[in-house]
């Protein structure tokens, strides 16, 4: 890993050395390869960003969808791709590094088979409950589930199954998680008391502010802005957080100007006011950038703290 | 209830001529996209999800929803014509559809579907109407474990479709259900049967299985089966009895109880997450094939047949949107899209929507129904120009269809993994036929496998280790004690029917 780290550190000081007025150029279109199926929110946003690079620069960007395994089958062929600009990926960290941490060694590409580009925005992830649940937090979640004898937890991705797990092992709550497809799905069986709590990661937040439901805990590593009050889960005493990243990467060994060419575009593509608004409207957040040394930072952070969740 | 004045000018904003355009082109879209085999009405609204950025919200949403409305008859189209379904669901059209087809009727055929599409569909938008919130409260209250206990029911439903050997049929059944595990399991996330594929990890996709064994087995059939080349596809009699090329008010009314049937099935099941029109179709074709004083005209051509698959297909478009109204939680991908759009317009769907846009809401129900009407009045029109189009010679219509297919698949899955996937299924589905598996009990199985899984898992999460906590489930009993009932009383009649014989 240090050697990868250490090759980012010197893509970087190239990319910075080129001289400003050198802009790069593609050759032909670039094609920008969304890792989820058409439709959804992170191939809304991705087409967004295209349509923004496109305008801004007037290269021909292309958004095309590679669904498969949360990103792993797009990043399989971009992994493999000619390093020469025109081919970028779009997808989420955690599915990505859960990937990277079990079965490393089958997977056709490593961490540090591409350069990183830019982040857009993280997901909001929250646990919650329905407002009138006798409980305000997790401590109180994991005494209910105590005395009834098990409480069902609803989760739709690997690491908020991880969390319920690190929480049973911390206090023997005896949380049963119960498996889902999608936020939407997690959010019907709260409502209709088949689950006593869900993860969330955005969905939740038109149900807070009608009352419908109540958030226990945020599950990031920091609280929310629209829930300033709400603990995370580590001030509430568990080592536990969830952090996925929306990202773009390329195929490694990116020549420094095609490098600076893509991040520069990218960044002017996503701080736009369409992205922002979309970003806001689809995700409830915020657009936050960090660039390609902090998105190669927050994928190595990232293999840790997963291996934190999976008790490595 | 919201104010009279906002359904009125709710009403009042769909009733524009703007409008009426958006939903006319949606239609015709959505039409032209279910008849060509392989696109569909989903995939053509994801990629018009994008585009709605620049119209207002209600034209957006009044062009999605003619897209959704226009796929799902257009499907039937080629189910009928040439025996090539264009959407899964219509997959249940053909088995009655094309016999008549075959016997010279196609116009009758297709008409029929229309009408049955068109009446399922506006029944169920009057219920999303006038009756949503206590729909959606029912919906709300079928958990997983009701789900589960629901899919055992359909199977046991359409398990009367197996055909004449009842070990080949659970043989296609289990083969259906074996290639549904294909990918990550739900429960530990491990994957399976991918062969280092990894875009499989979601599973097989969909579109290219059922295409492959549905459309293209059929079209590789046909090209086998063809001499010469210039005949046509699809002969209609030169001096024909005009009483066959329409669908006479007694025959329509004759099938009022079939489409009944197949509209509350399928509004019932479009209004719970995740079961989707196909399921609702063969569930309505099973069930109107039990119903009937004369089974074995099924699959011969029987009006009846196609009535209770397109009534029940049509009616979960408009179902669906009731848990995606009342509750902000969408009941399929279409109704998934429609969410989209709204977020891109910067609308929050959720539990506020219909307090903070209820005039858009009312105008969405304005732009429905009047997506009925032109899908009524397009359809007519197109009928006959698609009659036009497959009696060009088979070498062209076959050949141009297999391309299609092929097109389509590849833009659906946006991989060639797709049209390999397509293919090999292609030749899973010509072997099946071959040797007399079922290749519509095959899809069925495929299609609800992944959420039979799921619901499974979540059913033993929820249960724990404590089989008594089913007690608190007396709907998910019911549904079990139903299907028991279901596969009894399929039996008795089957044996009945064997000893008459």
């Amino acid at each position: 890993m240090r050697l990868a780290t250490l090759t980012f550190g010197l893509l970087a000081a190239l990319a910075i050395a080129v001289p400003a007025h050198a802009e790069w150029k593609p050759s032909g279109p670039v094609k920008l390869e969304i890792g989820f199926g058409p439709g959804g929110e992170t191939d809304t946003m991705g087409r967004a960003i295209a349509a923004e690079m496109k305008k801004q620069t007037g290269w021909d960007v292309i958004a095309a969808n590679k669904p498969g395994g949360g990103g792993v089958a797009m990043f399989t062929g971009v992994g493999a791709a000619k390093p020469d600009g025109m081919t970028v990926g779009m997808g989420v960290s955690m599915p990505v590094l859960i990937n990277l941490v079990l079965r490393g060694d089958k997977l056709p590409f490593k961490l540090d088979s591409f350069d990183y580009l830019a982040t857009v925005t993280r997901a909001q992830v929250a646990i919650v409950a329905k407002a009138d649940a006798p409980f305000d937090d997790v401590a109180g979640l994991v005494a209910y589930s105590k005395a009834n004898g098990g409480a069902p937890v609803a989760f739709d991705a690997k690491p908020q199954e991880l969390i319920l797990r690190g929480i049973n092992k911390q206090d023997d709550a005896g949380i049963r998680p119960v498996s889902s497809k999608s936020s939407a799905e997690m959010i019907q069986n709260v409502l209709g008391g088949h689950v006593v709590a869900s993860f969330a990661a955005g969905a939740h937040i038109e149900y807070l502010k009608s009352g419908d439901l109540k958030m226990l805990a945020s599950a990031t590593a920091d609280r929310h802005g629209y829930a300033p009050d709400t603990r995370t889960l580590r001030e509430q005493g568990y080592d536990l957080a969830v952090d996925p990243w929306f990202y773009f990467a390329a195929p490694a060994g990116l020549p420094a100007d095609a490098r600076a060419g893509l991040a520069k575009a990218l960044d002017a593509a996503i701080a736009s006011d369409a992205v922002r608004k979309l970003v806001a409207n689809a995700f409830h957040s915020e657009v936050e950038n960090r660039g390609p040394d902090g998105t190669a930072k927050m994928m190595t952070d990232g293999i840790a703290s997963v291996k934190v969740l999976f008790g490595q | 209830m919201p104010e009279l004045d906002t359904v009125l000018a709710g009403l009042g904003d769909a009733l524009t001529l703007g409008n009426l355009l958006y939903v006319v082109a949606g239609v015709a879209v959505g039409q032209f996209v279910g008849a060509v085999p392989g696109i569909g009405p989903v995939m053509a609204m994801a990629i018009a999800v994008p585009f709605t950025f620049v119209m207002s919200p209600l034209a957006a949403i009044a062009f999605l929803m003619g897209v959704n409305k226009g796929g799902l008859f257009g499907g039937a189209i080629p189910a009928v014509l040439i025996n090539t379904p264009g959407t899964p669901d219509a997959a249940a059209t053909a088995l009655d559809g094309f016999p008549l087809t075959r016997r010279g009727k196609p116009l009758k055929a297709t008409k029929m579907a229309l009408y049955a599409s068109v009446t399922g569909d506006t029944f169920s938008d009057l219920v999303l109407i006038t009756v949503s919130a206590p729909l959606a409260a029912v919906a709300l209250y079928m958990g997983p474990v009701e789900v589960f206990c629901l899919i055992v029911f359909a199977f046991s439903v359409i398990a009367g479709l197996v055909g004449e050997s009842m070990v080949k049929g659970l043989a296609a059944a289990a083969f259906g259900l074996l290639c549904a595990t294909v990918g990550l399991d739900p429960d530990q996330g491990t994957p399976r049967l991918i062969f280092g594929w990894f875009e499989l990890y979601d599973g097989l996709p969909l579109a290219p299985v059922a295409i492959g064994t549905l459309a293209v087995a059929e079209i590789l059939r046909r090209l086998v089966a063809m001499r010469g080349g210039g005949r046509p596809a699809v002969t209609i009699p030169e001096a024909q009895d005009p009483a066959d090329a329409r669908v006479s008010w007694a025959e329509y009314w004759g099938c009022r109880y079939t489409m009944l049937r197949g509209a509350v099935i399928g509004t019932v099941l479009g209004a719970m997450p995740g079961i989707g029109s196909t399921a609702a179709a063969f569930m309505s074709y099973a069930s109107a094939r039990q119903a009937s004083r004369d089974p074995d005209s099924f699959g011969k051509g029987n009006l009846h047949g196609i009535a209770a698959t397109e009534s029940a297909n049509s009616a979960v478009v408009g179902a669906n949107l009731i848990p995606l109204l009342s509750l902000g939680i969408p009941g399929s991908i279409g109704a998934a899209l429609v969410i989209s759009a709204l977020m891109i317009q910067g609308i929050q769907p959720g539990p506020l929507l219909f307090e903070s846009q209820g005039r858009l809401i009312y105008g969405l129900f304005g732009a429905m129904l009047m997506a009925n009407v032109v899908n009524f009045w397009m359809g007519q029109l197109g009928l006959r120009l698609w009659a036009r189009v497959v009696s060009a010679p088979e070498s062209i219509v076959f050949a141009t269809a297999l391309l299609l297919c092929t097109v389509g698949v590849y833009l659906s899955t946006g991989d060639l993994v797709g049209v390999y996937v397509m293919l090999i299924f292609a030749g899973v589905g010509t072997l099946m036929t071959a040797t007399g598996y079922s290749v519509v009990v095959f899809v069925i199985a495929f299609f609800l496998g992944p959420r039979f899984e799921l619901s499974l898992s979540q059913t033993l999460g929820i249960l724990g280790d404590d089989p008594v906590r089913m007690l608190d489930h007396p709907v998910g009993l019911g549904l079990l004690a139903l299907a028991v009932a279901a596969a009894w009383w399929m039996g008795v009649r089957q044996r009945g029917s064997r000893t008459a014989r």
